[in-house]
């Protein structure tokens, strides 16, 4: 947030290639079979809960323990490393890229997570706010919560263990949350974007630019 | 009463009761072995005649300890007679008086974070166990860890982590509310709550099953310590082997089959209904549901429905 934010620069690179590129990664180590080719079009997950797979990628087969990875999200398979069909490779090791067209609110989202501090999940598990931020929100509204380093902003519950989470960011105002109370995130995954206040026009900026320039398009 | 309970005599139980029993199933030394992995279960008691919410004397103790930088006991049990402020989980009221087994474990975790997330499924095997030797052979387990005698709760479990500001350590406060002697229920849980004294028609001794809820909790938690030993001696971390943990929470529990409503907090937001097929190696519920998609939840909670 101390840099300057070159909105001509972040507007054009999101002008010029409009999508999102996820790589996807072998999950641990095995034999990996291809179920998708270059150029597919792939499905997120679907159904009212996500909770019908996406468009299955490959298997990974451990141990006569073979395990099918689906795609996280929709898109197109920009980039399969044939090479490793029928491969036995390494966990984390780069399979394929789906590339995923962005509307104008994901690319929104994209810019305000380049400006915002965003605070990471520590676990992966379902999150809410602590009832003492809970109550601030439910008085001053959205927007209206200004969080320290220090403060329990969150509760993270596992397998019913809560565990209270300490925010360790930047001083601001919670701007964008990211997560929704019973719905898990993994570990990683930011838990919401804070917009020190002297920066909350600026962002507002950008906002009001996006959405005219994107219109304009 | 529990005030005259000490670690010498749990430690006697351990060996008089809960070692010989055991060792029916696993080897001796294995048996001795899991059992000094949870020794440190009631390694200080403490006893109260009335205190507001257990885990918060157990927050302020902590808190003291930290400041005075002294060492918190690991496996600490703080109990009281009766809890005049104790709640539930979100918003829920637990009602405590006089007659039942209330308090909080103070745990300090050195289990790597794969073998920590069954901690509260240990705490509720522990309570069955207990509950079914004092008679109350119908009790089961409906997860992740409601201890249920005729569809109605006997006891309840929360479980809280937080870092010690000074020492950095990762503490895990265990409360434990379990219906023993306490027969009668305010109206809001009159019809969801039981005890033993009401479903076994006599009184229970408390220091007796204290002992043995505390004993079953040293060999359940001594299990994941042992469990996890193993595994890393073995440099094989992800076992397609049933955890023994696991394998014994299926023989407690009457979820698998059944049809439920799934929710982070069911009662004020039911999210789906589904039936429950199986339980994964972490404690996760594998749920299927009407349009025959599986998911696997880690957090939340069931209640059973009609099929």
């Amino acid at each position: 947030m101390t840099r300057e934010i070159d909105f001509d620069e972040i507007l054009a690179r999101y002008r010029s290639d409009p999508y999102k590129y996820i790589d996807i990664v072998a999950p641990h180590t095995g034999t990996v079979s291809y179920l998708v080719e270059k150029g597919n079009e792939v499905e997120a997950p679907g159904g009212e809960w996500k909770h019908i797979p996406g468009t299955s990628l490959f298997k990974i087969n451990r141990e006569n323990n073979p395990k099918t990875v689906n795609a996280p999200i929709n898109g197109i398979i920009s980039e399969i490393r044939g090479e490793c069909e029928g491969r036995f490779v390494e966990a984390g090791e780069k399979l394929l890229t789906i590339r995923h067209p962005l509307k104008k609110k994901d690319i929104i989202e994209s810019i305000l997570k380049e400006v915002l501090y965003l605070f990471p999940a520590p676990e992966s598990a379902k999150f809410f706010f602590s009832l003492d931020i809970q109550s601030r929100f439910d008085k001053k509204g959205t927007r209206g919560v200004t969080i320290r380093p220090g403060e329990e902003v969150f509760t993270m519950s596992l397998m019913k263990r809560d565990t209270p989470v300490t925010y360790t960011g930047v001083e601001g105002i919670i701007h964008s949350i990211y997560f929704k109370p019973g719905v898990s995130i993994q570990q990683g995954e930011p838990l919401v974007g804070v917009c020190p206040v002297d920066k909350l026009g600026l962002i507002q900026k950008v906002i009001t630019r996006v959405k005219a320039e994107w219109d304009a398009m | 009463m529990t005030r005259h309970l000490s670690m010498p005599r749990l430690q006697a139980y351990l060996k008089d009761t809960e070692l010989p029993a055991r060792s029916v199933l696993w080897p001796v030394e294995e048996a001795q072995k899991i059992i000094r992995y949870g020794s440190f279960v009631g390694s200080l008691v403490e006893h109260h005649r009335t205190l507001d919410r257990a885990m918060i004397h157990a927050r302020a103790h902590i808190e003291g300890c930290e400041r005075s930088n002294v060492s918190v006991t690991s496996g600490t049990v703080i109990l009281a007679d009766r809890l005049t402020g104790s709640k539930g989980r979100f918003t829920r009221t637990w009602y405590a008086p006089q007659g039942g087994l209330w308090g909080c474990m103070i745990y300090i975790s050195t289990l790597l974070p794969r073998y920590r997330i069954l901690v509260p499924l240990a705490v509720g095997i522990a309570c069955c166990e207990a509950v079914r030797e004092q008679g109350a052979e119908q009790a089961v387990i409906r997860w992740i860890n409601d201890v249920l005698i005729d569809s109605r709760k006997v006891g309840g479990f929360l479980a809280e982590n937080f870092t010690g500001h000074r020492s950095r350590e990762d503490y895990c406060l265990l409360g434990f509310g379990i219906n023993i002697n306490n027969s009668r229920f305010p109206d809001e849980l009159d019809q969801i709550a039981t005890s033993l004294k009401n479903r076994l028609g006599r009184e229970v001794d408390i220091e007796q099953f204290t002992y043995c809820f505390l004993a079953k909790l040293c060999w359940n938690l001594g299990l994941l310590y042992y469990r996890e030993q193993r595994e890393l001696e073995a440099g094989n971390s992800d076992s397609a082997d049933k955890h023994p943990l696991v394998a014994r929470w299926l023989e407690l529990s009457d979820s698998v089959g059944r049809p439920v409503v799934f929710g982070f907090d069911v009662r004020e937001n039911p999210q789906y209904r589904a039936t429950v097929t199986g339980i994964t190696n972490d404690g996760g519920l594998l749920l299927k549901l009407d349009d025959g998609a599986e998911v696997v939840e880690h957090s939340g909670e069931i209640r059973y429905v009609k099929g």
